[in-house]
């Protein structure tokens, strides 16, 4: 992955586009993350029911990576089923730390596959990834 | 000592990397210095050839060892005015604060009193006495000031009848605001006040004279001043460490023990427990050698006219936001409009071969104060010079229009 990649056109479309940005007001889940060693932080939201992720929606301030991975984050998981948005957090965390994972999975998300080669900025790519881990061992 | 770029480039062999085929422009000191071959080599000549436990052994590498380790407290305390017996080796700046401020709590000195500090401390002078003032019987007051710019009066009103100790950072790792400390301590201590004054970014950039100021208590990390990493200072004048009880148990720190009670070691020792990192004190020695053939005063001459020359060249920049006073030395913290220091700094390196520092700057305090949540922070060296300002104003241009 090279700069021009970790900075691409489909990249920062996704770090400025306000589709998933905002709040749910009726919430099923309501998470917060924080980067600690740079400040950059995020409030996730969920709407589950049935066991499905009806809508989400994130707040929170941070760099283009980290914004843009919690805007692709949206729109991967949502309408998943709980079980099928852990799988792909599973193959996503697989993907942050440079293992093998199933690029069919995690959709777009694959822009960021070679995150792992840029190390300081993998925590930004995975707060909202950690955020969503934390909001699903609430709701179990 | 003049300053070649030619000896600078052998004694930094680091300066001679490229990333995307340009020179490497190290704008990162405050977070560590770049460490010279001759701190290097004087660490590896200590494992290859001296390796032993110091202060234990009647062996020749023991002997050996322990003078290297014992010269290099000399050294240290040479280049502050103390006593030799007044250092104390820690791991660092943040190790040093913890082992005061533990070992004064236990004391007793501060019980129902307050300490006074400031938010524009770095987290290692802020989160130590925050967290142990619940575990030991004393309050801290903070001194919160706007903008992040430190003004002398106002923070003396913060002062009152209970206050038994100030804790201030020398020099802002945030905003590059040297402090009057010197103001401070003649203040605090015709109050019976003591001072501790967290050098961590002060001592390599400005050097001190702990006599001179009369300050109480002094920290410092080495590998901000050329040394390895690992290795830092934690100064006291010896009547009040007489006072102060251990921070760690263990060896090295005893006189004798019994089954039930043990009697501890004299001044250095007895803050120092277990076995120490003597590379780590050996390369700091080599270290102060090379900044005393500098000589402090240069590097701070060094420092002050290429922080001027960069404050200049940004404040040409009409999208650089700058933080801080307008007298600031070799730090300077910035952000460019909406786009994130993060993406800033990642682009300074890879393109141009910059390297600064971004995000909180373990101050969030501070940042809150100067209300962001982030920055950028070029902080220079006497390596770096007004060449390469000129790289990074550029690369901040290309950024800009990249964004836009």
């Amino acid at each position: 992955m090279s700069l021009e990649d970790l900075y691409s056109d489909i990249i920062l479309d996704y770090a400025r586009n306000p589709q998933f940005q905002g709040k749910i007001e009726n919430a099923t889940i309501k998470e917060e993350g924080k980067n600690l060693s740079c400040g950059d932080e995020i409030t996730l939201f969920l709407r589950v029911e049935d066991k499905v992720i009806k809508e989400v929606k994130f707040s929170g301030h941070g760099c283009i990576v980290s914004q843009s991975s919690a805007a692709l984050l949206c729109e991967v998981i949502e309408g998943k089923t709980l079980e099928e948005a852990e799988k792909i957090l599973e193959e996503v965390e697989k993907m942050a730390q440079g293992d093998e994972f199933d690029e069919s999975i995690v959709g777009n998300v694959s822009v960021y596959s070679e995150i792992s080669k840029f190390p300081v900025r993998v925590k930004c790519f995975t707060l909202a990834w950690h955020t969503l881990e934390n909001s699903l061992d609430e709701i179990k | 000592m003049m300053l070649y770029k030619r000896d600078l480039i052998e004694n930094f062999p680091i300066l001679k990397r490229k990333i995307n085929s340009r020179n490497l422009v190290y704008f990162d000191n405050s977070a560590t210095t770049l460490t010279p071959v001759r701190v290097t080599d004087t660490i590896k000549e200590f494992y290859d050839y001296h390796n032993a436990n110091v202060h234990r052994g009647a062996h020749l590498l023991s002997n050996e060892a322990t003078e290297m380790y014992e010269n290099s407290r000399k050294t240290v305390a040479k280049f502050i005015n103390a006593k030799t017996h007044e250092i104390i080796f820690t791991r660092g700046t943040t190790e040093s604060i913890n082992l005061f401020a533990y070992s004064i709590g236990k004391s007793g000195w501060l019980d129902n009193k307050e300490i006074l500090i400031t938010t524009i401390e770095h987290h290692s002078n802020f989160v130590p006495w925050q967290q142990l003032s619940k575990t030991f019987g004393f309050s801290v007051r903070y001194y919160n000031p706007e903008k992040g710019i430190f003004v002398l009066e106002e923070f003396l009103k913060y002062v009152n009848k209970n206050t038994k100790l100030i804790s201030i950072t020398g020099l802002s790792n945030v905003t590059g605001q040297i402090m009057p400390i010197k103001e401070i301590i003649e203040f605090a201590h015709k109050r019976d006040i003591l001072v501790h004054i967290d050098g961590a970014q002060l001592v390599p950039h400005l050097g001190v004279d702990v006599s001179e100021l009369d300050v109480d208590f002094l920290s410092f990390s080495g590998h901000k001043m050329l040394g390895p990493m690992g290795i830092g200072v934690f100064y006291g004048k010896k009547r009040l460490l007489k006072k102060l009880p251990p921070f760690h148990y263990g060896g090295e720190m005893i006189n004798w023990v019994s089954m039930e009670e043990t009697d501890f070691a004299e001044l250095p020792e007895k803050f120092q427990a277990g076995t120490p990192n003597v590379g780590g004190a050996v390369g700091l020695k080599a270290a102060i050698d090379y900044i005393n053939e500098i000589g402090i005063d240069v590097i701070k001459m060094h420092s002050e006219k290429l922080t001027k020359y960069a404050v200049e060249k940004l404040k040409e920049l009409n999208f650089v936001k700058l933080y801080g006073p307008e007298n600031r030395i070799s730090i300077i913290s910035f952000n460019i409009d909406n786009i994130h220091p993060h993406d800033v700094a990642q682009i300074l390196s890879d393109k141009f071969g910059v390297a600064v520092r971004s995000g909180h700057l373990c101050a969030q305090p501070l940042l809150k104060r100067l209300e962001t949540k982030s920055v950028c922070r070029a902080s220079f060296y006497f390596y770096n010079s007004e060449e390469e300002v000129d790289i990074f104003i550029d690369g901040l241009k290309y950024i800009k229009e990249w964004f836009s």
